[in-house]
């Protein structure tokens, strides 16, 4: 029959038999638009090597996260230090 | 104009006609799905989209018929393997581990109407569905002095790598419960006297090497002490509070790489030893910095008990000092009676673990005690972030990326599918309703982030769990193995797509329906990860023997 599908068993056996294998002479009309560049500013570094990340998108928001939180608190203790440098700690009641 | 209606335009201008009949039957639909996929595969075949598209198919072909009240072995039947070449049960007295190779019905009909025909009765039998590939004794019976120690297999536990077709499963002699905090054990904590984990190949049967852990606990029901990750094997001590990392080789050993507890680098102890001075010095809070490095690398909770509370230190020290300092020690020892739960990884080098107090980690009712989770870096010993079991910023890291908490090894093409609201639209829908109907935030909060952390191979990566495909009620069936409630009624499939139709029910237990309502039943379901074929199993809590049925494409 020469049909797409070869010699698959079907139940029908009329089945699949209009089916006609495209003509190769026939010029096929999905050729797909071909795009391109008319400059170059564009172009990669030449020794770019581009590579997946190791740490998964997860633990990179939990590092970030963690920087993020002891960054500002380490720019307020150096802010406050000084100021109670000058005090003496007062003796514990207890 | 339907996707259909444009596949067969395409088709006819590319001079080719299909089926004569062009009404949308099920043949129809296939055909044109599988040519429209044969172009859609040319064009992805490097990306993961080939799987998606391929996964259509399933709403084709799907596990229709089914045979009920199977006459099967009285087993234990656990899971299907993720690559679908073995079935893991256990024998019922717990002595033996049953591993089946399924196979596929053979059965031919020569006659002209053959659909009309019931299947042979001998259909009705499990052997003829799938061989004995092997049955491996782990009687393991040792008379010493003192005691007789039988271990028994742990039913709950098997984990199976892929790569290599190994699989992990456990004995153990019976727990002992009201134990006291002897040895350095926590109190309150069961103690098991002997647990073996044995390293198995499934091809053919051989125990290639085993870990022997003494007077120790190791909560192994549904996997929940335990998690593989690639070749890596973390075991939760709860009673000695060690984690346990193993690696397996290709060759079949299980290597000790680590055990994190009391120390988290190897040389810990040599270098606590041979410093002995040095813990006088973090007495006495002289030199914070340098103190505070030794934490680092002596004690894993000391370490993450200060950082939280350094924390909670900066954003109270612009408020009055003196409160701070009363809250830091009201609070100190609640920190320092934490206890690790468990644990899993999130990727070769770091641990999500979850601490709590002791009395929760014992309960069901997790939820509502305090519980505290740690992102732990393995080889930099650094606890990276500190969270309460109610913090916003976790659950809106475990939203957006849930699939990356479940940790499945990028060598596993099938795990790496499975639905969750992070990767479809149907189960975010679904969380999102959830969310709304909430009492309270934080409550629903608490709820979601107490799956955290996961159990490892707990989810079936078959695609008729797949949102996208199919849906169906979540209560009575899901990707989880775990036992539910059983009902009477099929449980339906409902094609997402228009026409929206039922495409298969599955129904547990007998065919006509149970005589007594009252008796209270479980259903589990263990689906093949591909072929149109899974296993329903319904037990009455009283030991009777279990209603398998066979559902399968015909």
């Amino acid at each position: 029959m020469g049909s797409m599908l070869g010699d698959w068993p079907s139940f029908d056996p009329h089945n699949f038999s209009q089916l006609r294998p495209s003509d190769p002479s026939s010029p096929s009309r999905m050729t797909p638009a071909t795009y391109h560049p008319t400059h170059s500013r564009t172009l990669p570094p030449p020794d770019q090597v581009i590579t997946t990340e190791a740490r998964n998108i997860l633990l990179r928001h939990i590092y970030k996260r963690a920087e993020e939180q002891l960054r500002p608190k380490r720019a307020a203790t150096e802010h406050l230090i000084p100021e109670h440098g000058c005090k003496q700690p007062r003796a514990s009641p207890y | 104009m339907s996707k259909l209606d444009r596949i067969r335009t395409w088709l006819k201008d590319s001079g080719q006609t299909g089926p004569t009949n062009p009404s949308k039957t099920e043949a129809n639909c296939a055909w044109y799905r599988m040519r429209a996929n044969f172009s859609l595969l040319n064009l992805h075949l490097r990306t993961e989209t080939c799987v998606h598209c391929a996964r259509r198919f399933y709403e084709n072909l799907v596990p229709s018929y089914t045979i009920y009240d199977v006459e099967c072995p009285d087993h234990s039947f656990r899971k299907f393997t993720e690559d679908g070449l073995y079935l893991i049960s256990f024998s019922r007295n717990h002595q033996d581990l049953v591993v089946y190779r399924p196979t596929w019905l053979s059965f031919s009909c020569k006659e002209e109407n053959c659909d009309a025909h019931d299947l042979p009765p001998k259909a009705k039998r499990f052997e003829t569905l799938s061989s004995a590939h092997m049955q491996y004794l782990v009687t393991n019976s040792v008379i010493t002095w003192f005691q007789h120690l039988l271990s028994s297999s742990c039913k709950d536990f098997f984990l199976y790598l892929e790569s290599n077709q190994y699989g992990i499963f456990a004995t153990s002699t019976t727990p002992i419960h009201d134990a006291s905090a002897t040895g350095g054990g926590i109190q309150g904590v069961p103690y098991i006297e002997k647990i073996t984990f044995h390293l198995l190949r499934l091809e053919d049967g051989s125990v290639l090497d085993e870990k022997v852990f003494h007077n120790d606990f190791v909560n192994l029901t549904h996997n929940m002490g335990v998690f593989l990750y690639d070749d890596l094997l973390a075991i939760v001590s709860l009673r000695n509070q060690m984690i346990h990392i193993l690696q397996i080789r290709d060759s079949g050993n299980l290597v000790v790489v680590r055990a994190i507890g009391a120390f988290c680098q190897e040389d810990d102890e040599l270098f606590l030893n041979s410093n002995a001075q040095a813990s006088g010095k973090w007495l006495g809070g002289e030199n914070y910095d340098s103190s505070l490095k030794f934490l680092k690398r002596s004690h894993l909770k000391g370490a993450c008990v200060t950082i939280y509370v350094l924390f909670e230190l900066c954003e109270k020290i612009k408020q009055r000092v003196q409160c701070l300092k009363k809250n830091f020690y009201f609070h100190f020892q609640d920190y320092v009676d934490l206890i690790i739960w468990k644990v899993q990884f999130l990727d070769r080098h770091h641990l999500l673990i979850k601490f709590g107090s002791v009395d929760g980690g014992m309960s069901r009712n997790a939820d509502q005690h305090r519980a505290f989770f740690a992102v732990y870096n393995m080889e930099t010993t650094e606890i990276v972030a500190f969270y309460q079991n109610s913090a916003e910023e976790l659950y809106l890291l475990f939203e957006k990326f849930c699939d990356h908490f479940h940790a499945t090894s990028r060598h596993s093409l099938s795990m790496n599918f499975i639905s969750s609201h992070s990767n479809n639209i149907h189960s975010l829908e679904q969380l999102r309703c959830f969310k709304n109907k909430a009492s309270s935030s934080s409550q629903f909060v608490k709820k979601m982030l107490g799956l955290l952390p996961f159990s490892c191979q707990s989810q079936s990566p078959s695609p008729y769990f797949d949102q996208t495909l199919f849906r169906f009620d979540e209560k009575l069936i899901s990707a989880t193995d775990r036992h539910r409630q059983s009902t009477d009624h099929p449980i339906k499939f409902i094609m997402r797509r228009q026409p929206c139709s039922l495409k298969f029910k599955i129904k547990p237990g007998p065919e006509a329906g149970n005589m007594d309502g009252r008796t209270k039943k479980i259903s589990s379901f263990l689906f093949h990860p591909f072929l149109p074929f899974a296993l329903s199993i319904q037990q009455t809590l009283f030991l009777q023997p279990s209603v398998v049925n066979i559902h399968f494409r015909r």
